[in-house]
């Protein structure tokens, strides 16, 4: 860690962050693996399409409950806008899609996070929902149980084509922002550019981390 | 290899369930301890291991009961939603036109049971396997007929040709009059199992009106399934245009901006 890093994450949130991540991820393959019967060989690596089956069926439980705490982690920070100024923020989409002068300054999550957290949230609950009872579809009548798989497979088309939107800006995308998620500290120029009012906030109640130098009494997640 | 259909008569049928009995002798499956519960139908339904069962109705018109004799089992849908909805290939057309399951290959996921429209396939708990009527696939293959059609001993059952069951069962349906119809040629693609019912459709038990295929799998497999890959592969292309186009969002340069450490 180099002196001068700021914390944006704690260990807690980077944990429950990977846990629902590969989760979701080896949900979405080996839910390839069944949707798709030319990705049926995903099976062959787990002992067959069975096993797979309830690979991704208990990887749904683990899913479940990382979703849980994310949910109650991240909700009151990236689940609720803030208005005027997130409106603002969404028309002119925050300066990514064209040119803008001076976007509105964004806190610790832009609208841009708080919707995919939103679509993650919303579509996670359903899939864990829909994925519960076409887990037991002899317990419920048969209409439940096709429109469980229709809603399950509208939340994989969300959840798949966000994850790719995810990792373009969690990475080339957005340079330093992966910092935040692998080691939780990151450069004070990218919290300057990427959440210069959540580092404004930091500063002015006294919750800043800054590697190397002494802890503030007034930590945040700790 | 030209496709194949049975065509069951239930104006011929007796109830003296022989094909329930061959079904079981040729695909060699037990039977479970019969149980009186006030009707001549045994066992109640369809079972992992009664793959045919004919269903037994009484019906009380004025003065006297009209006996109902229906042979219900697999339909052999030729736009089948098992088929469509096996994520494994368990279940699969055959040259014949009907619909096998390849034992081998069924994870017991249950979905073909949620989606049939004629609610035909069972589940059996022990193997984690689902089972029906392969209208005798082994026999087809051996250029025999199906054992239930063999068996009947009052010719109820007929099969061969689709074409010559159709025109035969029309033929038959106009010779009984009144309400006598033609059932199973007309939904999902045209079934290769096809009745003369005497009595309108909807008049008997567990036997769906319209059938078709879900719509809610029409969307599932038909539109969001090649959505997901679709947007996601959208998204991909979106993206690597951004970069190239607008490029990352980077932190303004080290020295000009900050304004030292605190």
């Amino acid at each position: 860690m180099r002196k001068g890093l700021i914390q944006a994450t704690d260990g807690f949130e980077r944990i429950v962050h990977w846990s629902l991540a590969l989760s979701c991820i080896a949900l979405c393959i080996t839910g390839l693996g069944m949707m798709y019967q030319s990705f049926n060989f995903i099976g062959d690596l787990m002992g067959g399409l069975k096993s797979l089956k309830y690979v991704h069926n208990f990887t749904g439980v683990f899913f479940g409950v990382a979703l849980y705490f994310t949910i109650r982690m991240w909700w009151k920070e990236a689940g609720i806008f803030s208005m005027p100024e997130d409106l603002e923020w969404i028309r002119c989409a925050g300066g990514y899609l064209w040119h803008v002068d001076n976007p509105p300054e964004v806190g610790k999550y832009n609208p841009g996070q708080k919707m995919f957290f939103l679509a993650v949230a919303g579509f996670g609950v359903i899939m864990f929902l829909t994925g519960l009872v076409m887990w037991f579809p002899l317990s419920f009548p048969p209409m439940i149980v096709r429109l469980m798989f229709v809603l399950h497979a509208l939340g994989f088309v969300v959840i798949f084509a966000f994850f790719f939107v995810h990792l373009y800006l969690g990475t080339i995308g957005s340079p330093g922002s992966l910092d935040a998620m692998l080691t939780g500290w990151v450069s004070r120029a990218w919290l300057k550019k990427q959440h210069p009012k959540w580092l404004k906030e930091m500063e002015e109640h006294g919750t800043l981390i800054v590697y190397g130098e002494e802890k503030p009494s007034a930590t945040g997640h700790h | 290899m030209a496709e194949k259909t049975k065509l069951i008569d239930v104006s011929k049928c007796t109830g003296c369930r022989a094909c329930q009995l061959a079904c079981k002798q040729w695909n060699q499956q037990p039977a479970k301890q019969t149980e009186n519960y006030g009707t001549y139908q045994n066992p109640p339904d369809l079972q992992s291991n009664t793959w045919t069962l004919i269903r037994f109705q009484e019906i009380a018109e004025k003065d006297k009961v009209k006996w109902l004799f229906r042979k219900d089992g697999c339909m052999h849908c030729t736009d089948a939603s098992c088929v469509k909805v096996c994520p494994s290939g368990a279940l699969h057309y055959t040259d014949f036109g009907t619909v096998a399951v390849t034992n081998s290959l069924c994870i017991g996921c249950k979905e073909c049971v949620s989606a049939c429209p004629f609610n035909i396939p069972r589940y059996d708990r022990v193997t984690d396997k689902i089972y029906k009527c392969d209208l005798c696939l082994s026999r087809l293959e051996a250029d025999l007929i199906p054992a239930c059609a063999k068996a009947c001993p009052p010719g109820a059952i007929s099969f061969g040709d689709k074409n010559a069951m159709i025109k035969k069962a029309y033929a038959r349906a106009k010779e009984l009059g009144g309400d006598a119809n033609v059932y199973g040629d007309k939904f999902v693609g045209g079934t290769h199992v096809i009745y003369v019912l005497t009595e309108k459709p909807r008049v008997y038990d567990a036997l769906p009106d319209k059938p078709s295929v879900p719509f809610s799998i029409i969307v599932w497999k038909d539109m969001l399934k090649p959505l997901s890959l679709l947007a996601a592969g959208g998204v991909l292309a979106g993206s690597f245009l951004h970069y190239i186009l607008h490029g990352p969002k980077l932190p303004d340069e080290p020295g000009k901006e900050e304004k030292g450490g605190e």
